[in-house]
C-alpha cells in the first residue's frame, strides 16, 4: 500500500529542485538531458503504479506512450487539427490502448502476462513501423509546441519547456499518489497480494486490473505529449519493447512500489548513460551489471533501500519487538 | 509464380522454422524444468555466432568452429548458471526478466569490445557451397544442411526425452521436481546438465547461422522475440510445443512475407494474442 511519507515528500521536492537548478544553471544541453529525465520519469512512475502495487510488469508502456504521442501528431499534424484537442485526443488514444491491453490479459499473470503485454507492445511498434503514412521507420515530423503566449509563456524556450515539463511531472505524480492512497489503490494492492480473497470480497479483480491499466496509460501518454513536443519529431522507437525495459530498469533501479524512486532511478539512470558515455562507448555494459547488482541486492532499488534502512532504524528506535516487518518495501516481495 | 517458386519459398520457411527450433527448444526446456526465463539465451546465440567466426579464423576450418562453438558457448553458460541463474531460480518472473535483460546489455558490449560493430560473415564449408538439385529447384546446398540439423536434433531430442532413462527423468522433473526429487532423481543435477544442453543449442543455432545471416551485434535481440512468441504459442517447456510453434511462425512470416507483405510483421503479434487470450498455457503444453 502506498503512503505519502514525509521523507518521500522531501525526497520528491529536493528531486524537482535539483532538475530545476541543473536546468537553469546549466547549458542548452543539461535542459534536454533533463527534459530526457521527465520523459523516463513519468514513463517510470507509469509503470510503478502497474507492476509495483499492481503486480503487473508490463513490457508495453513504452507503446502506451508510442501511441499518445504518434495519436497527438496525427491529429494535429496530419489533420491540422488544434493543439490541444489533439493532446486530448493522444491522451485518450493511450487510455483505451492502455485499458484494452489491460482488459484482454487481466487474466493472465506472472510470465504470461510479461509475454501477452510483450505482443502487444510490439504489435504497435510494428504498426507504425510499417505504416508508409506515418513514415515508417523514419518517423515523422511537422509537429508543433504547445502556443502558451496568451499567458506569457514562450515554450520555444528550452527553459520554460523544461519548467514546464517538471510541473507535468510534478501532476503526474500528484494524480498517482492521489489514486494510490484512494479505495482503488488499496483495492488493486489487495489484488495484487491475494487475488482470490479480493474476489471473494466481491471485487471484479479483472475489470479493476484493467481500470488501473487504462489510468497508468493516461500517465504513459502525458510522456507520450512530452516526448512528442520536446523534439517535435517522433518515430518508431518510442514504441520498441526496450524502451518499455528501460522504464522497468529505472523502476527497479529506483525503488519499486515507492513512486518516488522512479524518479530517483530517473535521474540516476539518464546522468549514468551521459557520464559514461564520456569516458567509454560501453555504457550498457555498465547499466546492465549495476541492474544486475540492485536486484542481487535484493531488489529494493536506491530509495527503496535508503528507505528500508531508515524505517528498520525508526522502529528499532521505538519498538524492539515489531523491527523485521517495518519498512517492507509495497508489493516487492510478490511480484 | 509457379510451383518451383512456392517450393523455394517452402524449403525457406522449414530453414527459418529449424532455426527458431534450435533456439526455441533450449529456452523452453529450460523453462520448463527451472522454471526460469532466460532473455538472454538469445545473447548466447550471438556469442556461437562470433565465437564460431573467431574460431574459423584460427583453423581454417568451417568444421572446427562448427564442433567447438557450442562448446565454449556451454562454458560460458556454465558460468551463468553457478553465478547468477541458480540463485534466481525462486525470484519470480519480474527479477529474472531483469537480471538476464542485464546479462543482453552485457553480452551486447562485450561483442563490441571483442569484435567490434562492423557485421562479420562466415564461409560456410567448402563441400556446402554450391547449391543441390532438391524437389525440382536448385537450393543452396547450405540451407539444405541446417534444414537437416533440425529435422536431426528435433528427433535426437524426442528420442532422448520419451526413450532413454534421462528423459523420464527430465519429464519427471518438469510435472512434479519435488516428487521427483523424492524418487531419488538427483534435481539439481538435471538443471544444470538441461542447462547446459539448452546452452550447447544456443551456440550451434549461432554457428549454424551466421553464414547465412552474418554476425552483428543486434542479431540475438533481432531473434529473441520470434523465439519468446515460438516458446510461448508452443506452451512453456513441451518440445512438441516447441516444434509445432517453430513451424507456424516460420511459415507465417515466411509466406506472410510473400503474400502480404504489408500485414505479415503483425500477424506473428496477432497470432500470439489470439493463443494467450484463448489458450495461454500454450497449443501443447507439457504436462506438469
Amino acid at each position: 500500500m502506498f503512503y505519502q511519507t514525509k521523507f518521500r515528500s522531501i525526497t520528491l521536492i529536493a528531486a524537482l529542485i535539483f532538475l530545476a537548478s541543473y536546468a537553469s544553471f546549466g547549458s542548452y544541453f543539461a535542459r534536454e538531458i533533463v527534459v530526457e529525465i521527465i520523459i523516463l520519469a513519468i514513463l517510470a512512475i507509469s509503470l510503478d503504479l502497474c507492476a509495483g502495487f499492481g503486480g503487473m510488469v508490463s513490457l508495453c508502456h513504452g507503446a502506451i506512450m508510442g501511441v499518445a504521442a504518434y495519436a497527438f501528431a496525427i491529429m494535429s499534424a496530419k489533420l491540422g487539427w488544434p493543439l490541444f484537442p489533439s493532446a486530448l485526443i493522444g491522451l485518450l488514444a493511450a487510455v483505451v490502448v492502455s485499458g484494452l491491453v489491460g482488459w484482454v490479459t487481466a487474466r493472465t499473470n506472472g510470465i504470461f502476462f510479461i509475454m501477452a503485454t510483450l505482443a502487444f507492445g510490439q504489435m504497435a511498434y510494428t504498426f507504425f513501423f510499417k505504416s508508409r503514412w506515418l513514415g515508417g521507420d523514419d518517423g515523422m515530423g511537422g509537429i508543433s509546441r504547445f502556443d502558451l503566449s496568451a499567458i506569457g509563456l514562450e515554450m520555444n524556450n528550452s527553459l520554460t519547456f523544461t519548467y514546464l515539463g517538471l510541473g507535468v511531472l510534478l501532476l503526474a505524480y500528484g494524480l498517482t499518489a492521489m489514486v494510490m492512497r484512494s479505495g482503488f489503490g488499496r483495492t488493486l494492492s489487495g489484488i495484487h497480494v491475494n487475488e482470490d480473497r479480493m474476489k471473494a470480497l466481491g471485487v471484479n479483480t479483472a475489470a479493476h486490473r484493467a481500470k488501473a491499466m487504462a489510468f497508468s496509460g493516461f500517465i504513459a501518454g502525458l510522456a507520450g505529449l512530452i516526448a512528442a513536443q520536446h523534439t517535435l519529431y517522433i518515430s518508431p522507437e518510442l514504441l520498441i519493447w526496450t524502451t518499455s525495459g528501460e522504464a522497468l530498469i529505472v523502476v527497479i533501479l529506483g525503488g519499486l512500489g515507492t513512486l518516488v524512486g522512479p524518479v530517483i532511478g530517473a535521474i540516476l539512470l539518464v546522468l549514468m548513460k551521459h557520464e559514461i558515455s564520456d569516458y567509454t562507448d560501453y555504457w550498457h555494459a555498465f547499466i546492465g551489471l549495476v541492474l544486475i547488482f540492485t536486484v542481487l541486492a535484493g531488489g529494493r532499488g536506491v530509495f527503496g533501500q535508503i528507505e528500508y534502512w531508515l524505517n528498520s532504524l525508526r522502529s528499532r528506535h521505538h519498538d524492539p519487538d515489531n523491527h523485521q516487518t517495518a519498512g517492507k518495501p509495497q508489493g516487492g516481495d510478490h511480484a | 509464380m509457379d510451383l518451383s517458386f512456392w517450393i523455394l519459398q517452402f524449403l525457406n520457411a522449414m530453414q527459418y522454422s529449424m532455426l527458431l527450433f534450435l533456439l526455441s527448444i533450449g529456452l523452453t526446456v529450460i523453462f520448463g524444468l527451472l522454471h526460469f526465463v532466460n532473455l538472454a539465451h538469445a545473447s548466447l546465440y550471438m556469442m556461437g555466432a562470433y565465437i564460431g567466426i573467431s574460431v574459423a579464423a584460427l583453423t581454417g576450418s568451417f568444421w572446427a568452429a562448427f564442433f567447438l562453438a557450442p562448446v565454449i558457448v556451454t562454458l560460458i553458460g556454465a558460468m551463468l548458471y553457478f553465478t547468477l541463474i541458480d540463485r534466481m531460480r525462486t525470484a519470480g518472473p519480474m527479477n529474472q526478466v531483469l537480471v538476464t535483460f542485464g546479462l543482453i546489455f552485457i553480452f551486447l558490449d562485450l561483442v563490441r569490445m571483442g569484435w567490434g560493430d562492423i557485421a562479420l560473415g562466415l564461409d560456410g564449408p567448402q563441400s556446402l557451397s554450391g547449391t543441390t538439385r532438391f524437389l525440382g529447384v536448385d537450393y543452396p546446398a547450405y540451407r539444405l544442411f541446417i534444414i537437416a540439423l533440425g529435422l536431426g536434433v528435433m528427433t535426437t531430442m524426442w528420442f532422448i526425452l520419451s526413450r532413454t532413462q534421462i528423459g523420464a527423468m527430465i519429464r519427471a522433473s518438469v510435472e512434479n521436481t519435488d516428487m521427483a526429487a523424492a524418487m531419488g532423481i538427483n534435481v539439481s543435477t538435471l538443471f544444470f546438465l538441461v542447462f547446459c544442453f539448452g546452452c550447447a543449442l544456443a551456440g550451434l543455432a549461432g554457428v549454424a547461422a551466421a553464414p547465412i545471416l552474418s554476425a552483428t551485434t543486434t542479431m540475438g535481440i533481432t531473434i529473441l522475440i520470434p523465439t519468446l512468441i515460438v516458446v510461448v504459442i508452443g506452451g512453456l517447456g513441451s518440445l512438441e510445443g516447441a516444434i509445432a510453434g517453430s513451424i507456424i511462425i516460420g511459415f507465417m512470416e515466411t509466406f506472410g512475407a510473400v503474400m502480404i507483405p504489408s500485414f505479415s510483421a503483425v500477424l506473428t503479434y496477432v497470432l500470439l494474442a489470439v493463443v494467450l487470450i484463448w489458450r495461454p498455457q500454450g497449443l501443447i503444453p507439457a504436462r506438469g
